[in-house]
């Protein structure tokens, strides 16, 4: 059984080694239908992307926007992919954008949601700073709600990705290309196996890796989350920022009595004698020293 | 100089949030809005930077009316500290500090040397520049707020309950400084609380307010304590105002007694002989360090050449500064004292003398006469 397993495993690596290319022929091979699914599926993301984050600034923005759009993309999210790939043919025959103008619709749709939500999250006190340090609305947008939404957004962009690379394959069936075509004539039309393997693990494969990749950037962009998602790191880096202040009066809030709290305790009713505050000058750190 | 001339903020639901308001805010000065929820008070506050337009009348800075002013422009040149310190997550502590320099296009250099000496200026450790506002604790991030709210040196100082979502140890020690630092600053503030005891505890002027968005009265805080001008301000400040209005008197005007308090090597029958009658006495070391309390009652058990010191001794409670502690701390300190008496010390933590209930209570009728 095992060996038998592994035998298949072995024939089917064989298969896609020797069909990796075929020098002389750039259109035959795995690497051109892998480079081809490369394309289709970041293209439509990236193009899904660029639509996306203005669409949901705008609904973020402008309230009454935001239902019926959300309604209008879902409405296009409900039609299967394949029907729009073939709606789209006699428009744009069998180039490229048949695939991605449908794809990047999808990627529309997932993503919107994401954009506003995470526009509508950012806390109101940092909204209302913003506005009373005088940012105008446009520079609030662009200096302070969307970075501080880029993790939400960056969440939908994972969703969006992987459903998107799973989408291509699908385009293989109008003949645009892609590891889908591996499966699709190479492998279900002559009853043979090892493409329709082959076509699998690599679209597998590219998900995860691109996954891998918008985590990366996603812990790149947005140092300031770090230690925020899991509830062990943050406690840990609350002590470690206490620990060094020593005086301050925030880490003795941690602890019950520290010499703060018996400073707070002896000022509790200093003496305030006309105009200006009638303050002892207390021993430890103060804003003005 | 901020004027509200009739000032009212009605909204187009009928709600009246600010009614007709007339209030002068002297430059130099912390003017306290307090009042319950819905009183308009941050409204109020919201619109000498426009973050709230009124409907009606209005606000004049320095005589010039705000609606004359670029919002963006005029928010600049006003710091603004808002509860929970609204800090901006994705930036490190410097650069929050720095936001108002920034937008003023100071540069990225001079913005940041600013924000460095204004870290000091709070009480922040320069280590903690890189960090990001969720490692810090609520008080620090409430220093990073004011900081913020001064980086670009503006000469009003606008706080919403800055220091209403700390705990109140932390919130003590953050109004210390805030008085300590406007004692160097002399900004113009208006800080918003709902809070009696800090708007008594930081203003110099106190304006209550009451639901409805109307100013029920607007005094010094010491004629707010003395004088509430109605039922609605009495039951605000609270029943206990007079004790709270000992604040304003300086327990130094007290006259101590001396003859009760003996070393810890005096013996028991000498200090007993020389007590008249007194209940209680107090003992100190050498250095007149207090040490506890020990009753007539005692020392006519013991020995007559017993020294003080080897008795069990009353614990004294807590003291109070002479030189800079208020009528209230030494009335606090004599009602906690088991002798019923308080223990008046100098700077240095030596006992200068004990004040007994009765003396205390003379002294509080003649001031607050």
């Amino acid at each position: 059984m095992i060996a038998e397993a592994w035998d298949w495993a072995a024939r089917v690596t064989e298969w896609g080694v020797a069909n990796w290319s075929h020098p002389g022929e750039s259109d035959r091979g795995v690497l051109p239908r892998l480079t081809e699914h490369m394309r289709l599926a970041y293209l439509s993301i990236l193009i899904g992307l660029v639509l996306a984050l203005p669409l949901g600034l705008a609904c973020a923005r402008w309230r009454p926007l935001y239902p019926p759009v959300l309604t209008g993309v879902n409405v296009l999210y409900s039609v299967p992919s394949i029907a729009l790939f073939f709606l789209m043919l006699p428009y744009t025959g069998f180039s490229d954008w048949t695939a991605v103008v449908p794809l990047a619709l999808y990627t529309l749709v997932v993503l919107l949601p994401n954009v506003v939500d995470g526009l509508r999250q950012v806390p109101d006190h940092v909204r209302q700073a913003a506005v009373a340090m005088g940012f105008g609305p446009l520079r609030r947008l662009v200096y302070v709600e969307t970075p501080v939404a880029v993790p939400v957004i960056i969440a939908g962009l994972r969703v969006a990705s992987v459903a998107t690379i799973s989408m291509v394959s699908v385009a293989s069936l109008v003949g645009l290309g892609g590891l889908g075509q591996l499966i699709l004539s190479d492998g279900f039309r002559r009853q043979f196996d090892a493409p329709i393997v082959v076509g699998i693990v690599l679209t597998v494969l590219l998900a995860f890796v691109t996954d891998a990749v918008l985590v990366l950037a996603q812990r790149l962009l947005t140092p300031w989350t770090r230690g925020d998602g899991g509830g062990a790191a943050r406690p840990r880096r609350r002590r470690r920022a206490a620990v060094p202040t020593g005086a301050d009066a925030a880490s003795a809030s941690a602890g019950t009595v520290g010499p703060e709290a018996a400073d707070a305790a002896r000022a509790r009713y200093p003496v305030r004698t006309g105009r200006g505050p009638g303050y002892t000058a207390e021993e430890g750190r103060s804003w003005t020293s | 100089m901020i004027t509200f001339e009739g000032a009212a903020k009605l909204y187009p639901d009928g709600t009246v949030a600010v009614d007709d308001l007339h209030l002068t805010v002297e430059t130099g000065q912390t003017t306290v809005f307090v009042g319950p929820s819905g009183s308009g008070k941050t409204t109020s506050l919201r619109m000498i930077n426009r973050m709230v337009e009124p409907t009606g009348g209005s606000v004049l800075i320095d005589g010039q009316d705000v609606r004359r002013r670029d919002p963006a422009a005029l928010r600049r040149s006003i710091g603004y500290v808002i509860q929970q310190a609204g800090l901006f997550p994705h930036r490190t502590v410097r650069d929050n500090i720095a936001t108002v320099p920034l937008l003023l296009g100071w540069g990225r250099a001079g913005a940041r040397a600013r924000a460095t000496e204004l870290m000091e200026l709070v009480g922040l450790e320069p280590s903690q520049a890189r960090r990001y506002p969720h490692q810090l604790s609520g008080g620090q991030q409430q220093r990073v707020g004011v900081a913020r709210a001064l980086a670009a040196d503006p000469p009003i100082l606008l706080m919403d309950e800055p220091f209403s979502a700390v705990d109140p140890v932390v919130r003590a020690s953050l109004q210390d400084e805030l008085l300590r630092l406007q004692e160097d600053l002399h900004k113009t503030i208006v800080f918003v609380t709902h809070d009696i005891d800090e708007a008594v505890r930081l203003g110099d002027r106190i304006a209550v307010f009451r639901p409805g968005g109307r100013l029920a009265q607007y005094d010094s805080p010491e004629r707010l304590l003395a004088a509430p001008r109605d039922a609605f301000v009495e039951s605000f400040v609270g029943y206990d105002r007079g004790v709270r209005r000992l604040s304003f008197f300086p327990a130094r005007e007290l006259s101590l007694r001396e003859d009760v308090v003996f070393g810890d090597g005096t013996a028991a029958g000498t200090a007993a002989a020389s007590m008249r009658g007194e209940p209680w006495a107090l003992v100190v070391t050498d250095d007149r360090v207090p040490l506890g309390w020990v009753g007539a009652g005692q020392l006519a058990r013991v020995p007559a050449d017993t020294a003080l010191g080897s008795l069990g001794l009353a614990p004294y409670g807590h003291t109070f500064a002479v030189g800079t502690d208020s009528l209230r701390a030494a009335l606090d300190a004599a009602v906690l004292s088991p002798a019923g008496r308080a223990v008046g010390v100098d700077a240095a933590g030596r006992v200068v003398g004990v004040v007994s209930q009765d003396d205390l209570g003379t002294a509080l009728w003649s001031v607050t006469e």
